[in-house]
């Protein structure tokens, strides 16, 4: 017998207008995976991002979270059910100081978690102490560099208690040392039993960090399966080069 | 001296209405040019009430809150449906079918004549006792807005301004955080007008007109917006200089087009050298 999944989306589709952004699209996530998607410039993956964190309502299909579907939940509430999302544009507020970065998104947690987090002035900085950014704590986060709003996002998110993690291209625009940094970071989450969906161009990176990678074309689920055979796979090729005229 | 006490009273009676506003509009950055409606609809709800139908004065507060609180819901309502050039020109709409409505309800309302005789309370009859008045007000709200800026409304409200869907993401909920926002300054354009109109003894459609709009932009614009204490000093500065023109030798027919270039340029000035962190654009790599 299978555990339930922690994500399930099922035949899931997006047209807007007359464009149809995502494709009957189906899979499952289970908790404590690390998942990869993948796939070329337009293929849908921070579309199937934004429909997953409540920003866009599906055409068809349905969004399950833990067995119970958040498919019609607004986006506030989809985030105290536990889903967190890093956005590619770094979602930090930039005229906020690092400590009410981190702050604004405690408060925003259930009184549950809220109880189990503490002192919220505390477990902010220790938030920042784990990213080394406990110095800053009272500049704005506007002053810091692209790698280090990226840790202060990921950090914020890890350790509002979310059970589900949506990281949008986490190392786009990221010194290779900092990439080095996120990676460690995620793969603290994953000993830490959390569950991460992440989206990446760099796929030696997504390889060494992924148990599972699903390719997105066109709207739809092309490939799945695990790195190795994903890397090795003809049809990621065809993908993203095209098919090969001589064969 | 009295006259100097006059434009220190009308100071603190602007200083509820605009520091809501300021908390919507400087600090949620929401583009809306609403409040001189709350205003309108609260004070017409209160005094039309008491004068016009002889209710007891505290249901006409009840009304007057009523009416100026389902404004605030309409607000916040189209606040989460428009974006903000949207907002703006619908709230400019909002206001002028309002007055429309005021200035042509003679029955209810006195259209344009307003209501006059508006007693002031017993105690409120010296105008150093209605200056201490007024002054109570202002600090209760300047302290009010001062503990809001240090909590989470005011950082619920400023990462909405920065990027809605990444507070969002967070579990901001803008619905909840708008509506709060709106209803403060709902309850600040109340207040003003509960010592006001008494104050003028008189309930006037022209004192909520396009000028009064454009008053009170100014007023969050020039003092910075989102700052409470810059707000402050501004409404006690263009107060006095609006109060003030009356020293200069000007002929009648000309101090209301000298006060509006005036206020123009001030108005035109500080958009100029504020224009980032009015609207600033949103955030991208």
């Amino acid at each position: 017998m299978t555990a339930e999944p922690l994500l399930s989306v099922s035949h899931l589709s997006l047209r807007i207008q007359d464009h149809t952004i995502l494709k009957d699209i189906s899979l499952e996530v289970q908790a404590g995976e690390v998942v990869g998607l993948i796939g070329p410039n337009g293929s849908g993956k921070t579309t199937l991002f934004n429909v997953l964190s409540g920003f866009l309502k599906p055409t068809k299909g349905t969004v399950c979270l833990c067995g119970e579907d958040i498919t019609h939940l607004s986006a506030p509430l989809r985030a105290r059910k536990g889903i967190g999302r890093v956005f590619q544009d770094f979602g930090i507020f930039r005229d906020m100081t690092l400590l009410e970065n981190i702050l604004v998104a405690f408060e925003s947690l259930t009184t549950d978690e809220r109880r189990k987090i503490g002192d919220l002035r505390s477990a902010t900085q220790e938030t920042l102490a784990m990213v080394q950014l406990q110095h800053f704590a009272k500049k704005k986060a506007g002053s810091l560099s692209g790698g280090q709003m990226r840790l202060l996002e990921i950090a914020r998110t890890f350790k509002g208690n979310k059970s589900l993690l949506l990281l949008d291209e986490p190392t786009a625009g990221v010194s290779p040392k900092m990439t080095h940094q996120i990676a460690d970071l995620i793969r603290s989450l994953r000993r830490e039993g959390r569950t991460v969906l992440i989206i990446e161009h760099d796929l030696p990176f997504i390889a060494k960090i992924c148990d599972r990678i699903i390719v997105l074309d066109v709207g739809e689920v092309a490939l799945e399966g695990s790195p190795s055979e994903v890397q090795s796979s003809k049809k990621l090729k065809e993908i993203y080069f095209g098919a090969d005229p001589t064969t | 001296m009295n006259y100097f006490l006059h434009i220190f009273i009308i100071s603190c009676i602007y200083i509820p209405p605009i520091l809501g506003f300021n908390l919507v509009f400087g600090r949620g950055k929401l583009l809306h040019f609403g409040q001189t409606a709350l205003g309108l609809a609260g004070a017409y709800g209160i005094w039309a009430s008491f004068m016009l139908f002889h209710f007891p004065f505290l249901l006409s507060l009840l009304i007057g809150a009523a009416c100026a609180l389902c404004m605030a819901l309409v607000l916040t309502w189209l606040s989460l449906r428009l974006d903000n050039d949207g907002l703006g020109v619908m709230s400019i709409a909002l206001h002028l079918a309002i007055l429309a409505v005021v200035l042509n309800s003679d029955r209810f309302t006195r259209g344009a004549l307003g209501i006059p005789g508006i007693p002031r309370p017993l105690l409120l009859q010296s105008l150093p006792a209605y200056a201490l008045l007024c002054a109570m007000i202002a600090v209760c709200w300047i302290i009010f807005m001062l503990i809001i800026e240090r909590g989470k409304l005011r950082r619920n409200l400023q990462a909405l301004a920065e990027n809605h869907w990444h507070a969002e993401a967070i579990g901001v909920n803008r619905r909840w955080v708008y509506t709060i926002a709106f209803l403060i300054s709902a309850l600040g354009a109340l207040t003003a007008n509960v010592i006001f109109v008494p104050y003028m003894a008189l309930l006037s459609p022209s004192d909520y007109g396009f000028p009064a709009m454009i008053l009170n932009v100014m007023m969050v614009v020039a003092g910075g917006p989102g700052r409470v204490w810059g707000v402050v000093c501004a409404i006690f500065l263009l107060m006095g200089l609006h109060e003030g023109l009356r020293f200069l030798s000007l002929p009648a027919e000309m101090l209301g087009p000298t006060r509006l270039l005036l206020f123009g340029t001030i108005l035109f000035i500080a958009v100029y050298f504020r224009r980032e962190t009015l609207f600033p654009p949103e955030r991208k790599v």
